[in-house]
């Protein structure tokens, strides 16, 4: 694993990275296959390039901070992305994804969790694949639960090709009463219930080391 | 240990008991039995504090007034439901599930090392591979498994009132049997009032002596013992229903 603090531009090859962001915008050239885990992040603007051949894990988590950030991605051809993000909110949050798919066989797998516990969420997610492309894929899988705030979330597919599947869920609700009731009748207080689930929804999409490393809190 | 007193049981302004009087006391066996649609699970859902049902009457636990109180407050005084459709919690281990609620019940923390060692023991009693410590709650499981794995929170958690909503339904007689042993070395071990909702006679089967219930319209209209539960087996519910207008409870 590198541990790196970054400023405006970088070039990763294959590896597992964790960043640690010195500005507000980003600009990341990727080639090979890369893992990137983002925590907590002050960014506005993640520009990302992904190169021929090459595949791109992201797992990024905002806990409990103000945050406005546009990402954008750019495939070209043979490539994969999968981009997972999780935040909780209190305070204002808003995400925009762009994911610009220009070129052949290439994958884009989005998923992202939110809970939102105050405040307002927006969360748009855009994935747009250019004509006279074939053999690509894009799926969006975006999910919040409202916990006492206001949750917005757009999944837009713009497929321009004939040559694609695409599918996307999107699902916003409160906590399931049954669920909680289950977990009440073993002995477990609301509350700590509530934390379970949130910690289980947080975790849902992402990957043993960021549980092992980035989990507890 | 439990006590039913005057419970009047209603789902959206819909009546389903009136009058119920039971009590089970620690180390004893109550069977209740009747046909379909009766509101046998409702009583079971009332008894752990399922808010969707409005009660009127009492409901004793260890002498004291739980009526009021919620799922949570119920489950740490010591009563468990084990329900015939246990759900899936995705997310959520069985490992971390056990261990907050232990924590819960104990005031304090958990040693790991006695926590793992019992749930790999108990996993063994239970023919449960120990990979389900770390697996989602039922996630992915069938339905003997998730059975197995409401009999494995049973044994952490130790409850001293256990009610047995259907648990065999759904499962074959291998597994039945399983279940029905388990819950008996819980009885045999902990001493613990068994409230047992069925239709089947294996499982009651699996224990030397109980008592039985059986529930007809809005009300409990026969107690007895295990010969009641062989003689509604034989002549079914219907006839029984119209000899036995009211209870000799």
């Amino acid at each position: 694993m590198n541990k790196l603090l970054v400023s405006d531009i970088i070039d990763l090859n294959t590896g597992d990275y964790i960043l640690e962001c010195k500005n507000k915008k980003l600009n990341i050239n990727i080639k090979g296959e890369v893992t990137l885990y983002l925590k907590n992040q002050i960014l506005n603007e993640l520009n990302i390039k992904i190169a021929d051949n090459s595949i791109l894990n992201i797992y990024q988590f905002n806990n409990k901070m103000e945050s406005n950030l546009i990402v954008n991605i750019n495939q070209n051809n043979n490539s994969k992305l999968n981009y997972n993000q999780s935040i909780i909110n209190e305070l204002e949050n808003n995400l925009i994804i762009n994911n610009y798919i220009k070129g052949n066989n290439n994958e884009s797998k989005i998923n992202i969790r939110n809970i939102c516990e105050d405040n307002e969420s927006k969360i748009i997610v855009n994935v747009e694949i250019e004509k006279d492309t074939i053999n690509n894929i894009a799926l969006e899988d975006l999910k919040g639960i409202n916990n006492s705030g206001f949750i917005h979330i757009e999944p837009n597919i713009v497929c321009l090709s004939n040559d694609v599947i695409a599918n996307h869920l999107t699902t916003i609700g409160s906590f399931d009463q049954e669920v909680l009731h289950y977990l009440m009748s073993k002995g477990i207080t609301l509350n700590i219930a509530k934390i379970l689930l949130k910690k289980g929804f947080i975790y849902s999409n992402m990957n043993e080391y960021f549980k092992k490393n980035f989990g507890g809190e | 240990m439990l006590k039913l007193e005057n419970l009047k049981l209603s789902i959206d302004e819909k009546i389903l008991f009136e009058n119920l009087n039971l009590e089970v006391n620690a180390g004893e066996i109550h069977v209740l039995m009747g046909k379909n649609g009766v509101g046998k699970s409702s009583i079971a859902k009332a008894i752990i504090g399922d808010p969707n049902y409005q009660v009127e009457g009492n409901i004793f636990f260890d002498e004291n007034n739980i009526t009021n109180l919620d799922i949570y407050e119920r489950a740490k005084k010591g009563i468990y439901l084990l329900n015939q459709s246990p759900i899936q919690i995705e997310g959520i281990t069985n490992a971390e599930m056990l261990r907050a609620a232990l924590s819960e019940k104990t005031g304090k923390g958990i040693n790991i090392f006695e926590f793992n060692k019992e749930l790999e023991i108990i996993c063994q009693k239970l023919e449960l591979d120990k990979s389900f410590i770390h697996r989602e709650i039922n996630v992915g499981c069938s339905g003997g498994e998730r059975k197995k794995v409401e009999l494995l929170h049973m044994w952490m958690l130790k409850p001293s009132l256990i009610i047995l909503d259907e648990v065999d339904s759904g499962l074959d007689v291998d597994a039945i049997k399983l279940v029905a042993n388990s819950i008996k070395e819980y009885f045999e071990e902990y001493n613990p009032g068994i409230l047992i909702i069925t239709h089947s006679i294996t499982l009651i089967n699996t224990f030397d002596d109980y008592k039985v219930h059986l529930l007809d319209d809005k009300k409990l209209i026969k107690s007895g013992n295990k010969e009641l539960a062989n003689e509604v087996l034989n002549k079914g519910f219907k006839e029984l229903s119209n000899t036995f207008v009211i209870s000799e409870n």
